[in-house]
């Protein structure tokens, strides 16, 4: 009942937006909580009137680009912060986690100025690879994992004659498989939300992402909410096709692993 | 005459069996133990430990400054937790590099060597089998990274199916291919674990304490089939245990280790019946071997309640000495009976517990001189609790150790019955 009532009161305002979406301009203020009359005109005019398309695309690129990135340097990072026992190892963790405490926009400066210098302005670049600088989280939920599987494991591998490449792709990637997909959808879903540093880098109407694009739209438009609605209901889809294509994917995952 | 047991406890497995003091072996071409570690017929063969050293931190995990591990043995690596024997493992297979030291196998220098390069395999407490892959993934995997890795010399895939079907079927696990590991039961992911370590015919057979994850039941019967395997395969194993019965029974050769040092290398029944010192007298054997502190009177070693004639000088007057014998040695001298004629100890008790365990029962009894335990045959009248009773051990079967370091004194009377 109590858990009923928390998604009714967190999917309210959700529904009213996406019922208002289909109202006509001069209904937008309707308390009806059915679009009626219902009309497309707002989806019509965002399509015509803004490069939705291309906003989509670019927000995509940096969101799967940052979380392939992100997984590509933590995976080892956290497999070395568990079974390689190095000098240094806990300065590395205290800094992960300050780095992880410390907020975004303290190092926008630095960013934006040496995204600049090197050119980065309105390129996938520039909304990409400095995303990077949040991998503290990833690597830290990772580690646990990784703590997670048994040695042994690794070490059978090795006496079986694998290198340590190969242990890493045939044993503990196929294991991390999982949480793999648990923090890439995380990642995924931080990075599509990002709205001040993809403003900064890519202020260009054809450059942005499409959360800076709702923004740029609205002050464009003005009060203008259906075609505004219209363009952030668009927006989410993508999030939540891949969140429900992820979801079942860890399930499976979690299953197939045969770790318990 | 010290000098002999300096040797047992610093040398390892260099027991000079047949100089023995007190051997009453008379041919010299026919050595009293021949599967004794130092009597193999090359040296070179089989593993070698050469001054090998590991410490973690201040702690010396293992210190053996020799230790050899013969060609075709199944030499049990025994001792109680923190002993260092799974360090020493470990080492073997390179999984630890010695901090000091050389690791030899076959006479070649292999301490630089990584594992998968040694020739060896290796069986894991949990089995570690990999549970992202089925029972046939598993066993081939060696085999397929041996593939990947030498294109042209390495196995096909062909002849990886059929290994792997041939290590299935000597472990009696076919049938069982396409289940994953969560998919078996404990007795069978041991006979995984098995096959992969010996698909890929390893010379060398790590076995990491592989029995103590498995029901006792179960375990009864995987002893007998570790035994069978090494037969078929003929490898080398070497087995760690913490469990000395399992050691005496399935090993042809034994180490005890105790605080990272051999405490003494030998046959099962070497060990058993010459106890090196009184660390190994009370870790080998159950219920372990009885100890008492003793002082020569110039006949006999006496301390209240226990008369030892040993039936040499060894009980000079003032003479300080631990005297043991196991439990199973001792016979109950019935009140109006005679004590047997000839060198022997007799010690009186009052019976505290019976412990019942089918063919036997372990009397354990207090007296002056502390507890001390003996059993006997269930089918004999079984003595009930506070009974008085006297319990005579023959000469042959006496132990003694030096009262300050514990170590077996040449001059026990024990290393007698041998010969």
């Amino acid at each position: 009942m109590v858990l009923l009532g928390t998604v009714l009161i967190m999917i309210f305002p959700l529904l009213w937006a996406l019922t208002t979406s289909f109202k006509p301009a001069n209904n937008i203020y309707s308390t009806n909580p059915l679009p009626l009359p219902a009309t497309l005109g707002n989806y019509r005019f965002t399509f015509a009137e803004f490069p939705i398309a291309r906003l989509l695309l670019n927000t995509f690129v940096m969101a799967s680009g940052a979380t392939l990135l992100q997984l590509v340097v933590s995976v080892p990072a956290a497999y070395a912060l568990v079974r390689l026992r190095t000098r240094g190892q806990g300065l590395v963790l205290v800094a992960l986690t300050v780095a992880l405490v410390v907020p975004a926009q303290a190092l926008i400066i630095p960013h934006f100025l040496l995204a600049t210098r090197l050119e980065w302005r309105n390129t996938y670049l520039g909304l990409v690879v400095p995303q990077l600088a949040t991998s503290a989280l990833a690597v830290l939920l990772l580690r646990e994992h990784v703590r997670k599987l048994p040695p042994t494991l690794a070490s059978a591998a090795i006496l079986d004659g694998a290198t340590a490449w190969e242990v890493l792709r045939f044993i503990v990637l196929p294991l991390l498989r999982p949480s793999l997909a648990a923090v890439g959808i995380i990642v995924f879903i931080n990075t599509w939300n990002e709205y001040l540093w993809p403003s900064l880098i890519a202020p260009g109407r054809e450059n942005t992402t499409i959360q800076v694009g709702l923004a740029l739209f609205g002050n464009q438009e003005g009060q203008d909410f259906g075609p505004l609605l219209a363009a952030a209901m668009i927006s989410t889809l993508p999030i939540v096709a891949v969140y429900m294509f992820a979801s079942r994917r860890i399930a499976d995952a979690f299953l197939q692993s045969g770790l318990r | 005459m010290t000098s002999m047991t300096d040797q047992v406890l610093d040398a390892g497995p260099r027991i000079p069996a047949g100089s023995r003091p007190g051997s009453q072996d008379g041919s010299p071409d026919e050595p009293p133990f021949a599967g004794s570690p130092s009597l193999s017929a090359d040296d070179s063969r089989g593993i070698r430990l050469d001054g090998v050293v590991k410490s973690y931190g201040s702690h010396t995990a293992l210190d053996t400054p020799v230790l050899h591990v013969p060609e075709g043995s199944l030499t049990v690596f025994v001792g109680p937790s923190g002993c260092g024997k799974s360090t020493a493992l470990r080492v073997i297979a390179g999984l630890e590099s010695p901090d000091r030291g050389r690791v030899l196998i076959d006479g070649a220098d292999v301490t630089s060597h990584p594992p998968g390069a040694r020739d060896l395999s290796m069986v894991f407490q949990d089995f570690a089998l990999y549970p992202h892959m089925t029972v046939e993934q598993n066993i081939g995997f060696s085999l397929r990274l041996e593939a990947r890795h030498n294109r042209r010399k390495g196995p096909t895939r062909a002849q990886i199916a059929e290994r792997v079907r041939d290590a299935c079927s000597l472990l009696r696990i076919d049938g069982l291919e396409k289940r994953r590991p969560a998919q078996l039961s404990g007795g069978e992911r041991q006979r995984v674990g098995l096959a992969r370590a010996i698909v890929r015919r390893p010379s060398v057979l790590l076995l990491d304490e592989p029995l103590s994850a498995l029901d006792a039941q179960l375990r009864q019967h995987a002893r007998a089939e570790l035994v069978r395997l090494r037969r078929e395969v003929g490898a080398t194993m070497l087995l760690v245990t913490h469990d000395q019965l399992e050691a005496l029974s399935m090993g042809t050769h034994l180490v005890v280790l105790n605080s990272g040092k051999v405490a003494q290398a030998g046959t099962p029944v070497d060990v058993y019946q010459r106890p090196a010192s009184t660390f190994v007298a009370a870790f080998v054997g159950s219920p372990s071997m009885n100890l008492h502190p003793v002082r020569g009177d110039g006949v006999a070693f006496v301390t209240p309640g226990l008369r030892a004639t040993v039936g040499n000088a060894a009980s000079d007057s003032g003479r300080q000495a631990l005297l043991g014998w196991r439990p199973g040695e001792g016979r109950l001298i019935g009140a109006d009976s005679d004590v047997p004629n000839g060198p022997g100890m007799l010690i009186e008790g009052v019976v505290d517990v019976v412990e019942f365990t089918g063919d036997g029962v372990i009397v354990n009894c207090r007296s002056e001189l502390g507890r001390w335990a003996v059993v006997l045959p269930a089918h004999d009248c079984v003595p009930a609790a506070d009974e008085r009773l006297r319990v005579h051990v023959p000469a042959s079967r006496l132990h003694l150790f030096d009262a300050a370091g514990g170590r077996r004194l040449p001059d026990a009377p024990g290393d007698n019955i041998l010969g």
